[in-house]
């Protein structure tokens, strides 16, 4: 049982005190400039409709998303929920009819008024079965089929937007930035065998709800490779990047700001669903007791992630330090011994296919495959699909990585499985923690999902970077960050906030 | 935790609609959504999550004999708080026939406690009956009592006079006699409210100025200048006035661009030391969002590096300070990280150390 005070809670607490250390002084914010991002994911899509729960490229739309769009409640980083497009809230003793009163006087980036029609489309598409959403006056009633006291977790995360779609197929949100430009990845017209990546540039929205942004400009390049990102960083090309965790200490000693959250990601083997019947128990408890989860965090991963014991998160579920995964080759190599005939991983390899992109996932992969030879198993990491005509062999693992995205343990919980587990759906009400952790243990047990190991999200901060303050669960803020002036990248501008451009632009985001 | 401060109205009109728990508004609302209220009130979700444990641990089959109590945490707790649950849970075990005992010998019954986003996550371990027995409860963090922070040594004399979940933007003392107090500016859902609070801290008078008309803002200012009853708002732009005899009357103008060199906004706050006279000025960056900072109080004319300096530290990011009348005293407002709420702490100048 781990049950440590917080690691990473507190090596954030230390990352952001030492972040508040970096940078001079400067009391007065300052409003003006432009902020570049860049991201690995290669591309990523500003519409809820279309994420995957649970992948990479959905969180990273998502984190883009928020610039762009509200949702109806926020949780802050002290347990409190706060009013967003929603100014009031109320429900029923059960926890099944919400009501929720709108913000007077929002409108969409195009100038129209938000109503509690948009509310409705977007929450019913957001929650989906099992709630109903209607429109009451000035605001909307949300009824859940089963006692939902977690609703506001839902609201204040996921992909719980309010968005406008509008016929055009652009998509109006009223939050803080609006979409201006969006540049597919492309040849470069220099280089045509070089590509060209993928930018989205966002624009103060000036009459946002909320207040007008400090930046003016968000410009975010996708698809950048890990290592590409940190140099830029260090050159001063790039004020916010994501930091691979391989490259983490190497950022450290060379004195950069790394910002890291909770763990975000956690990276798990699967068993394949039409196999796992024929994957026998004592083959999954034999690959589960040979799995060496503290090598792979401490040394593959430089000590820049956790073990994994659970599906949820610590920091998520509040009871994950219950689970244990303990290593036992012994008893792993004894139930190898005792084997029926014919079982994959036995006497015929079991392909293990690695879902996540990058390098340091194949490594996983790789070392997942030493780790099961020394219990006397057979894992093989299948290549990537190649010329020949001869029909691949079956895949019975998968190396996949999910990343969290509601602040509900329960929604997290049953998104998981229904995506991971062939839609399986968790029966009960498992709101109560400890009915959620009998349903973990219980899942976890059936050991058709082995965690590996959690990745907190690393983010390098530049210097001219002032008031980053992102949540523990990830959320960037980027509307509250101002720059520097004496800024070579960016353009200069005002000390106050500037009046209304008349700029033209166009008020909304094709996803 | 609970922020009575911001969430006073949404509770006021969220509860409309269950007159049930209407009471307990109006027993908010008469407190002034003060903290001694919210105090109280997280005292009793404390105490429910306390309970329904016990309850549910005393429901264990074949839980029989002495169990030592062991107590785990993974909050950022103040020893208070760690303290305050410990005996509360205790209480409630004991109420429920579980005999605790300081026997070393005696098998376990541990508690784990874990903060989430949202909640805290109470989990109680035990084996009864050769297996292991869990039992878990939550509660939601916005509903406990806010934690007692660990206040480091000062120097300087200090004590915490009003906080707010609201963003305090500016605070100064009221007068004297009979309306002593504070007037206090508020940043609160996008628009400025001005409060008349009393020595005790209860919120004595209320007042929007919808009358500036400002645009939200991210980075909200404001400055308040009490003379006598009336009160002078200086605002991005703009300056407005009121009395609390007539708060419906409030007057804004726009405000010409200062003319030559006069500052906008306050200076320095400057205090006077009771001891010889001298004047000593107060330094902060108020610069970064998620740092402690440290009060300098340094000798007028003098930078930060003097050896000289008195050091104050609170518990996160000094906003604001302005003078009072009393010439060796002022109000200092910060934001707690622990809590996140809002706090104006008054520090006086003392002889000596």
């Amino acid at each position: 049982m781990r049950f440590t005070k917080s690691r990473w809670l507190a090596a954030t607490s230390a990352t952001m005190a030492a972040l508040a250390c970096f940078g001079a002084p400067a009391a007065t914010p300052r409003y003006g400039g432009t902020l570049h991002v860049k991201l690995r994911a290669s591309s990523v899509s500003l519409d809820p409709r279309e994420w995957t729960p649970g992948s990479l490229s959905t969180a990273a739309g998502e984190k883009l998303a928020s610039l762009v769009y509200d949702r109806l409640v926020t949780l802050d980083d002290h347990a409190r929920f706060q009013p967003a497009l929603a100014t009031e809230w109320s429900h029923d003793a059960a926890g099944r009819s919400w009501q929720f009163k709108l913000r007077p006087g929002v409108r969409f980036s195009d100038g129209t008024p938000l109503t509690p029609s948009d509310a409705v489309v977007s929450l019913q598409i957001s929650l989906g079965k099992g709630f109903e959403v209607t429109a009451a006056e000035n605001g909307v009633v949300i009824r859940s089929s089963r006692p939902a006291p977690d609703l506001l977790e839902q609201l204040a995360s996921g992909r719980n937007f309010i968005i406008r779609w509008r016929p055009d197929g652009t998509l109006l949100g009223t939050g803080p930035f609006l979409v201006t430009e969006s540049v597919a990845a492309a040849p470069s017209e220099a280089n045509p065998a070089a590509i060209r990546p993928a930018k989205i540039k966002f624009q103060a929205n000036d009459g946002a709800w909320s207040g007008r942004p400090f930046v003016d400009f968000v410009e975010v390049v996708l698809g950048e490779p890990a290592l590409r990102q940190f140099l830029d960083l260090q050159v001063g090309r790039a004020d916010i990047v994501e930091i691979a965790p391989d490259l983490v200490r190497k950022g450290r000693q060379e004195g950069l700001r790394i910002w890291n959250s909770a763990p975000q990601t956690l990276v798990a083997l699967r068993f394949e669903n039409a196999l796992a019947a024929l994957a026998s128990d004592q083959l999954r408890e034999a690959l589960w007791l040979a799995l060496d989860r503290d090598t792979m965090a401490s040394v593959l991963l430089q000590k820049e992630a956790q073990p994994a014991d659970s599906l949820l998160p610590q920091w998520l579920s509040g009871y994950a330090f219950l689970f244990e995964s303990p290593m036992n080759l012994q008893r792993s190599r004894e139930l190898r011994a005792a084997f029926p005939g014919g079982v994959q991983g036995a006497n015929q390899p079991l392909r293990l296919r690695v879902d996540a992109p990058g390098d340091l996932f194949k490594l996983m992969g790789e070392r997942v495959a030493v780790n099961a030879r020394q219990a006397n198993l057979l894992v093989q990491v299948a290549l990537p699909a190649g010329g020949n005509n001869s029909p691949a062999p079956a895949i019975g693992l998968h190396l996949f990585a999910w990343h969290y995205d509601s602040l509900s343990p329960h929604a997290e919980l049953e998104a998981f499985v229904k995506q991971m587990l062939d839609g399986t759906e968790l029966p009960g009400n498992t709101t109560d923690p400890e009915q959620l952790f009998a349903q973990e243990r219980r899942l976890l047990e059936e050991r058709r999902i082995l965690p590996l190991v959690l990745l907190p999200e690393y983010v390098g901060v530049r210097s001219n970077v002032h008031n980053w303050n992102a949540s523990p669960w990830g959320d960037w803020r980027l509307a509250d960050v101002w720059l520097d002036s004496e800024d070579p990248m960016t353009t200069q501008a005002p000390a106050g906030p500037p009046k209304n451009s008349s700029t033209a632009r166009n008020p909304g985001a094709r996803p | 935790m609970q922020p009575f401060g911001k969430t006073c109205s949404r509770i006021v009109s969220t509860h409309l609609l269950f007159p049930r728990i209407l009471i307990l508004v109006a027993m908010l609302a008469a407190g002034g959504c003060f903290s001694a209220s919210a105090s109280a009130d997280g005292d009793v979700s404390m105490r429910e999550a306390a309970q329904r444990l016990a309850e549910r641990v005393a429901g264990i089959p074949g839980l029989h004999g002495a169990l030592r109590f062991e107590w785990h945490q993974a909050g950022e707790w103040s020893e208070g708080e760690s303290k305050h649950w410990r005996e509360m849970l205790r209480d409630e075990f004991e109420k429920r026939s579980l005999n605790l005992t300081e026997d070393g010998t005696a098998p376990a019954i541990e508690v784990f406690a874990v903060e989430t986003p949202a909640q805290v996550v109470l989990t109680a371990k035990t084996r009864a009956a050769d297996r292991d027995e869990i039992r878990i409860v939550a509660v939601a963090r916005a509903l406990l009592p806010p934690g007692s922070l660990a206040a480091p040594p000062v120097r300087l004399e200090r004590r915490m006079i009003y906080e707010s979940a609201d963003r305090i933007l500016d605070a100064a003392s009221a007068g004297n006699g009979t309306e002593a107090g504070l007037a206090i500016l508020l940043y609160r859902d996008f628009e400025i409210v001005a409060l008349r609070v009393d020595l005790k801290g209860a919120v004595k008078q209320n007042v929007p100025l919808i009358a500036a008309n400002l645009k939200p803002s991210r980075n909200p200012r404001a400055e308040l200048t009490p003379r006598g009853g009336v009160i002078s708002v200086e605002l991005p732009g703009k300056a407005c006035e009121f009395s609390w005899e007539f708060p419906a009357d409030v007057k804004c103008h726009v405000e010409k661009p200062a003319a030559g060199d006069k500052p906008l906004w306050r200076g320095a706050t400057v205090l006077t030391s009771p001891c010889d006279g001298s004047n000593w000025k107060l330094l902060n960056s108020g610069s970064e969002p998620n740092a402690r900072e440290v009060l300098q109080v340094v000798p007028d004319g003098t930078s930060g590096q003097s050896n000289s300096a008195v050091l104050s530290e609170f518990p996160g990011p000094i906003l604001d300070t302005n003078g009072e009348q009393n010439p060796g005293s002022a109000l200092v407002i910060t934001r707690n990280l622990r809590t996140g709420n809002y706090e104006i702490y008054k520090i006086t100048l003392a002889c000596g150390n």
